[in-house]
């Protein structure tokens, strides 16, 4: 039986649309960074290092979201997605403080990409409680 | 339980699956298809049998006698000429020299002593001498349009260069007027000979002379005009560091050679008068897969169980390597670095491996006492693969007494400039870029062209540069030496130290170097020193006001 209230995206699904909808900010910035550094702007560089802390954090503050949007809603998907974009930008961190160019620059891409199909995600439908309806 | 949910989610785990493979997919084959480690510039391979590592004696350049030496001030002859070379055994090798070797004979030179070396240009092109390294007035600084032509070449033979419409196109033809090539009015040619005088009132270092011509330093350097330039002072040997025959000058260069013997180089134009550049495959450097050291492939050398000084300059056009001594049983020897580019460092750094650019010089002292005699310790390049990971071998002969030593502090006149004390910051941007010539080499996202004057400092202003390059590039600054500030904004690495002039950035890398442009006023250069970057661009010039 569907309420009329779990139609709505609960605060727990407008809590994990704003922290993705950062993520996604943050995270096209850093092309853009790594474009001014390679180009001779070294400002750059600090920008695109500022913004892998800014990213990497706001990826762990989205797996603490997508922890209680499992517990609250029973949704297990948006955690298991973020784990492996956490996962990714971990060692895309350390690939990039490496010099590791051959891996940084792929995953860079894949996580920018993983980042957006989740900013979709979350906004494409209404965040529910799973299984209400079999409540 | 078959509803439209359970359809979604069947749909959701297909396209996460096909997700997950195309990342994985991706991440495989760049790990796969990219160098690991990274390497700038591709390899020819020679068309000869190629002799086995370790049976050719090393050779030790020649030390070249002055014709003079009255006034307080040395002076020496070298003629630049063709001569046929035995590089490998047995083999004939046409060669471009300095004297009719290669490398070209050793000029030793006391600090402060000036010495003037006459050139006399019998090769069919023009020429260039640069002192790398060396604290020089500009008029002898071997800027890249200031020609020594051969007899009877008049400019008008350069007069074709127009054709290829090259950006920095050379200089020495300013007679001609005729429109279409890069003039360089304050280009100072000279005919058959040319003396070049080095105050060389500078920190004792093992400096290296080398073609610098406008377009074609790199095949230059390539076809053998190269030698070593060292300076000394009662201070350095009053240290006590292996000397006489424990102290080894070690030039590293990497060739190929034609099925004829002559050495291959995929030049545009094989007269290497006219048309620069190389066959696109190889615009980002050319390798080898012989590796010489003093001229011999692979050789070997039989030392005592002592400790040796290892002066080690890397004269490749592009290849990169990274050394390190491994005994018989595997073990790495300390390679202790006494000295960088510009002289002794303040006190010694310890190294098991080290990286060392084109251009880039390491003074470092190893120890065969802890190896057993007849043990052979390999020079292994870590960046190599197959031929190219042996450079030489040492075989150690016999038991001998030691008396050097290496002190804990080297020198203490390194320079201590403080970012505080720098009056300007400058970036510059290292990468790959369009030239008038097509594919080629920036500096700042221009080509290099000898009328335009890139950087103006007052002579004594300190400065930092922030240079940040794409792929490898070896960053050779002219007249000044410099110190390391940090890479890609953290601390310098161990093999930074010193005073430097010549800094190797890594691909995606940044590197802040502080130096004082002091010493002489006049038209300099700084360029990266993988020899094929250089002439396709990547120059700049540096006017000290």
């Amino acid at each position: 039986m569907l309420t009329v209230a779990a139609s709505r995206t609960t605060t727990t699904g407008w809590l994990l649309r704003a922290v993705v909808s950062a993520h996604a900010v943050a995270i096209a910035g850093q092309p853009v960074f790594a474009g001014m550094y390679l180009t001779g702007d070294y400002a750059g560089l600090r920008l695109h290092a500022a913004g892998a802390d800014a990213v990497t954090s706001i990826g762990c503050l989205q797996a603490i979201v997508a922890i209680a949007v499992w517990i609250r809603l029973r949704q297990a998907w948006p955690f298991l997605a973020t784990a492996a974009v956490v996962a990714a930008e971990t060692v895309q961190y350390f690939a990039g403080l490496d010099g590791a160019l051959w891996l940084h620059l792929p995953l860079g891409v894949m996580t920018v990409v993983a980042v957006v199909v989740q900013f979709i995600d979350v906004w494409r439908r209404p965040l529910l409680r799973q299984g209400a309806d079999n409540a | 339980m078959r509803n439209s949910r359970g359809v979604t989610r069947r749909r959701a785990l297909g396209i996460g699956g096909a997700l997950g493979l195309m990342a994985a997919t991706g991440l495989t084959s760049a790990a796969a298809l990219a160098r690991r480690p990274s390497l700038t510039g591709a390899q020819l391979r020679s068309d000869l049998p190629l002799p086995l590592p370790f049976q050719v004696p090393l050779p030790v350049p020649a030390v070249l006698t002055p014709v003079g030496t009255s006034g307080g001030a040395d002076r020496y002859e070298i003629t630049q000429r063709e001569a046929s070379v035995e590089i490998l055994p047995g083999v004939t090798t046409p060669m471009w020299t300095y004297d009719g070797t290669f490398p070209g004979p050793t000029i030793e030179s006391r600090r402060g002593r000036p010495v003037t070396v006459s050139h006399r240009n019998e090769l069919p092109v023009p020429t260039v001498v640069h002192l790398h390294g060396g604290r020089t007035p500009a008029a002898s600084d071997g800027y890249p349009t200031d020609l020594l032509l051969p007899a009877g070449r008049q400019e008008h033979s350069m007069h074709v260069e127009h054709g290829s419409g090259h950006m920095g196109r050379g200089s020495g033809h300013m007679e001609h007027g005729s429109g279409h090539g890069m003039h360089d009015p304050r280009a100072v040619v000279s005919e058959l000979t040319r003396d070049y005088t080095f105050p060389l009132d500078q920190r004792p270092a093992l400096l290296w002379y080398h073609d610098h011509r406008m377009d074609f330093t790199a095949p230059a350097i390539w076809r053998g005009l190269a030698g070593l330039h060292i300076v000394r002072d009662d201070a350095e040997d009053a240290l006590g560091l292996p000397a006489g025959p424990r102290e080894l000058p070690l030039m590293i260069a990497d060739r190929a050679f034609a099925a004829d013997g002559g050495l291959a180089y995929p030049a545009l134009d094989p007269t290497l008068r006219v048309r620069p550049g190389v066959r696109e495959p190889y615009l980002a450097g050319v390798l080898g897969d012989v590796i010489l050291v003093n001229g011999a492939p692979w050789p070997v050398h039989e030392v005592d169980a002592a400790r040796h000084r290892l002066r080690i300059l890397n004269a490749s056009n592009a290849r990169h390597y990274e050394l390190e001594a491994v005994t018989g049983d595997g073990r790495r020897l300390d390679l202790v670095q006494v000295g960088a580019d510009q002289g002794l460092l303040a006190a010694p750094v310890v190294h098991t491996l080290f990286p060392i650019a084109p251009a880039e010089r390491y003074d470092v002292v190893v120890d065969f006492s802890g190896v057993p005699i007849g043990g052979l310790v390999r020079v292994v390049n870590r960046l190599g693969s197959g031929r190219t990971r042996d450079v030489m071998a040492f075989r150690v002969a016999r038991k001998a007494a030691d008396d050097s030593r290496i002190p804990r502090a080297l020198s203490a006149d390194l320079p201590a400039w403080r970012r505080s004390d720098a009056v300007r910051v400058r970036d510059f941007a290292f990468r790959a870029g369009q030239t008038h010539a097509g594919h080629g080499w920036l500096i700042g996202g221009l080509p290099f062209d000898p009328a335009r004057t890139d950087v103006t400092t007052r002579l004594g202003d300190v400065e930092v540069w922030r240079l940040v390059a794409d792929v490898h590039h070896p960053v050779h600054l002219h007249l000044v030496g410099f110190r390391v500030l940090s890479r890609s904004g953290r601390q310098p690495l161990p093999h930074d130290a010193g005073l430097k002039d010549t800094v190797s950035l890594r691909p995606g890398e940044a590197v802040e170097i502080i130096t004082r442009f002091d010493g002489y006023r006049g038209r300099y250069l700084f360029h990266c020193h993988n020899a094929e970057h250089e002439d396709m661009g990547m120059m700049a010039n540096l006017e000290i006001v």
